[in-house]
């Protein structure tokens, strides 16, 4: 099984990873001091426009991905929506109680879902982990035993699900037939997670010592294949964000959505 | 010459084992030497190479003691299995994960990526080529590649080519024999075939982990060959003795009277593309048909349809009822994969063995008899309390046959069931299988090895492209390779 999906490269792709993830750490942050719906909801448009826009991947493969995204929206925002306090009663049934004040901050909390998942997302698909790592090991000073490990251990990846497959068959074929409930869950589990960890504990420690035997660990001073540094791509990110958010900040001040000011319940 | 390594009175032992696995080993090797260490699985000749490697103690922490050890200051290690040698995910990372080590500057790095690729003659126009989609041979041979960028004097091969095909053995061989030639060579092989006229001298070892035998090849080879027999060594010419030893006749072939399978316009689906196409076949009782192919070509994919572990679409008869009509078909048909500890599900054993009979809910004492007869038959009386991963690879092997076929149904399915297995372990499951077969069942197994193919079947299929190329009998696959032979009654 590969997971080779094809892509366009864009911009997005030619960033330093590290300062994309410094960045996407601050916005992260950030998010959670807004409190101002409007503000927030041109913040979401402007990430989402980012992902949309510049993931380089077909249409259709970024909506799919937005679907479980979507979701979470919908759960995250509802459950404030229906159980959160307000005073303005909209409606009432049992232990749901949607009030004015609820459903806006039931809204804002799952715009910040979504910006999350956007933001997240973005990075996911526009950054190839092994670029990620040389960048940390180059502008962030992680020790290289810890880059190359990740990097190692992401190889195991498609190996397991190859394996899974090969048990799902097996199963199949021994007539394994798991019980519903609990104790099938976890009769399931255990046929499942056995042989998979042994595997994968095994792979380790042989990779480990290949690494090794190719003179890893003796090196303090190591010199790069890939040289990760920094461009124009990276100020225009940078800027994308100052210039969008200042206008989505000035655009909900000077035109709001709706006349609220602080989603919190004072 | 000079001496490049040694160890005197090597004493060593794995924690939880309850024997040292060496007590005073000594031996001293020279420059340009090409040793090949031999013993039965078990007998400590990776954990030597490992021990004169220094990777233990240095990577791999084993007590061990020693009066003396010298390492050679520059070595490369390839290990048996292609898919736990590599941390980057594509050739010319891997590379240079070496180079980087190395401290190589990283403008003259593609360059030496391009050289030691060359090298080995892994024909490769994109050195950004992931690595796993490279077959077992080429992964191999990219291992040697990534050593020989450590410039090494000493070479030690732990069973390079134990995973891979006959093609792929004879691939890396050569690759070894044009790059090692100046170099200091270690071998531990079990396959010797291509091994014996590249190196000089053999180190015997014994099951107790003691050398028996130490010097040129010539003398080891005649002078210690019931050794090399009892311990399962793939020497040239092991097929004859044993053909010889053991009057093996050819396969009665079985009558042609009625269908047990019969397919025709039959397709296999991986996702939605087809994989598999087949016009009109029909299988017999008791046949013993083996499936030939070069990798990729869709051997497993052709079991995988007729174990319905994947879609396929036209007609499928067992017996005269169509597929769609079979309730459950692990009652005609079992399955033997490739890797046996994937398909083992309880603790021990005994209830491996009995897993079957217990979901069919047959009679305790009936249970109990049959799986004590499987026992018995494939030599697992000892063992049947023990959990399966604490198995020997033989062992394994044996018990996933025997796993499988405790239903006795009437056809059995094995992708390459001797798959890395000695010539020991091999002959035996072979012999269970011709066994079983004379008994009736019939027998559909995945090889590469065209002495299976010579002495046990009774048809050959042989699959290009997802298409069965030739259907018939072994001495017109022998006879006329080259031409399509269709099976005629």
């Amino acid at each position: 099984m590969q997971f080779d999906f094809k892509y366009k490269e864009t911009w997005l792709h030619k960033l330093n990873p590290s300062f994309k993830l410094m960045t996407m750490v601050v916005l992260f942050l950030s998010v959670l001091f807004i409190h101002n719906i409007n503000f927030m909801l041109n913040y979401t448009i402007v990430t989402l426009l980012l992902f949309l826009i510049f993931s380089g991947h077909p249409f259709k493969r970024v909506l799919l991905i937005l679907l479980p995204f979507l979701f979470i929206f919908i759960s995250s925002a509802t459950s404030m929506i229906f159980f959160g306090k307000g005073d303005t009663t909209w409606f009432k049934w049992g232990l749901i109680h949607i009030t004015e004040e609820s459903f806006f901050r039931g809204i804002h909390l799952g715009l910040r879902a979504l910006t999350f998942a956007g933001l997240g997302i973005t990075f996911a698909l526009t950054t190839r982990p092994v670029y990620l790592f040389y960048s940390l090991m180059q502008q962030m000073k992680l020790p290289p035993r810890y880059a190359y490990s990740f990097m190692a251990g992401l190889r195991l990846i498609p190996i397991m699900f190859e394996e899974f497959q090969t048990i799902r068959y097996a199963m199949k074929v021994r007539g394994v037939q798991h019980k519903r409930g609990v104790k099938g869950f976890y009769e399931k589990l255990r046929v499942y997670s056995i042989p998979m960890l042994s595997q994968s504990i095994r792979r380790a420690h042989r990779i480990a010592v290949a690494m090794e035997a190719k003179r890893f660990s003796q090196v303090k001073n190591r010199t790069f294949y890939y040289k990760i540094s920094f461009s124009k791509f990276d100020l225009l990110f940078l800027l994308y964000f100052i210039v969008m958010l200042s206008a989505a900040y000035f655009l909900s001040k000077q035109f709001p959505y709706f006349p609220i000011t602080d989603v919190r319940y004072e | 010459m000079s001496q490049i390594a040694s160890v005197k009175n090597l004493r060593l032992k794995f924690a939880g084992s309850s024997s040292l696995l060496f007590k005073d080993v000594s031996s001293s090797f020279y420059e340009g030497e090409k040793v090949l260490i031999l013993g039965p699985s078990g007998c400590g000749k990776s954990t030597l190479l490992q021990v004169l490697s220094g990777l233990i103690p240095n990577s791999i922490e084993v007590p061990i003691k020693a009066d003396h050890i010298t390492t050679p200051n520059s070595w490369g290690y390839v290990f048996q299995d292609p898919d736990t040698q590599f941390c980057m995910p594509f050739v010319d990372e891997e590379i240079a994960f070496v180079l980087e080590n190395l401290q190589v500057p990283r403008n003259e790095m593609l360059e030496e990526i391009r050289k030691y690729v060359d090298m080995v003659r892994l024909d490769l126009e994109e050195l950004h080529t992931p690595v796993q989609t490279l077959s077992g041979g080429m992964k191999q041979r990219l291992a040697i590649a990534s050593v020989m960028a450590l410039q090494p004097e000493v070479l030690f091969l732990d069973e390079p080519t134990a995973m891979l095909d006959p093609e792929g053995t004879e691939q890396i061989w050569d690759t070894i024999k044009s790059v090692a030639s100046d170099k200091t060579v270690f071998i531990v092989e079990h396959k010797i075939d291509h091994v014996l006229d590249f190196i000089e001298r053999i180190i015997l070892f014994n099951e107790q982990g003691e050398i028996i035998a130490d010097g040129l090849k010539d003398d080891i080879m005649t002078t210690y060959k019931q050794q090399l027999i009892d311990q399962g060594i793939w020497y040239p010419g092991v097929w004859e003795d044993y053909i010889e030893r053991e009057n093996k006749q050819k396969p009665i072939e079985p009558g042609y009277e009625h269908k047990l399978i019969s397919v025709s316009q039959f397709r296999g689906f991986r996702g939605k593309s087809v994989k598999l196409k087949i016009g009109n076949v029909d299988v017999f009782p008791g046949e013993w048909i083996t499936i030939v192919g070069e990798n990729g070509a869709g051997k497993s994919t052709l079991l995988h349809s007729f174990m319905q572990l994947i879609k396929t679409t036209g007609r499928y008869m067992i017996e005269g009822q169509s597929i769609e009509n079979i309730n459950k078909l692990t009652d005609y048909m079992t399955f033997v994969f490739q890797n046996p500890e994937f398909q083992f599900v309880t603790n021990s054993v005994y209830e491996e063995i009995a897993y079957s009979l217990l979901l069919d809910q047959l009679d305790g004492k009936i249970i109990a008899e049959k799986v004590r007869g499987l026992l018995n038959e494939f030599r697992l009386q000892e063992q049947k309390d023990q959990h399966p991963y604490q198995l020997s690879m033989g062992q394994k092997r044996r018990l996933s046959v025997a796993a499988a076929i405790v239903k006795e149904q009437k056809i059995v399915l094995l992708d390459e069931p001797t798959f890395g297995q000695d010539a020991k372990n091999t002959f035996t499951i072979l012999e269970l299988i011709e066994h079983w077969r004379q008994q009736g069942t019939t027998v559909l197994m995945v090889t590469h090895s065209m002495e299976v193919v010579q002495y046990f079947s009774t048809r050959v299929w042989k699959i290009e492209d997802g298409a069965l190329m030739f259907d018939g009998t072994p001495e017109q696959f022998f006879q006329k390779p080259s031409k399509k032979l269709l099976f005629e009654k």
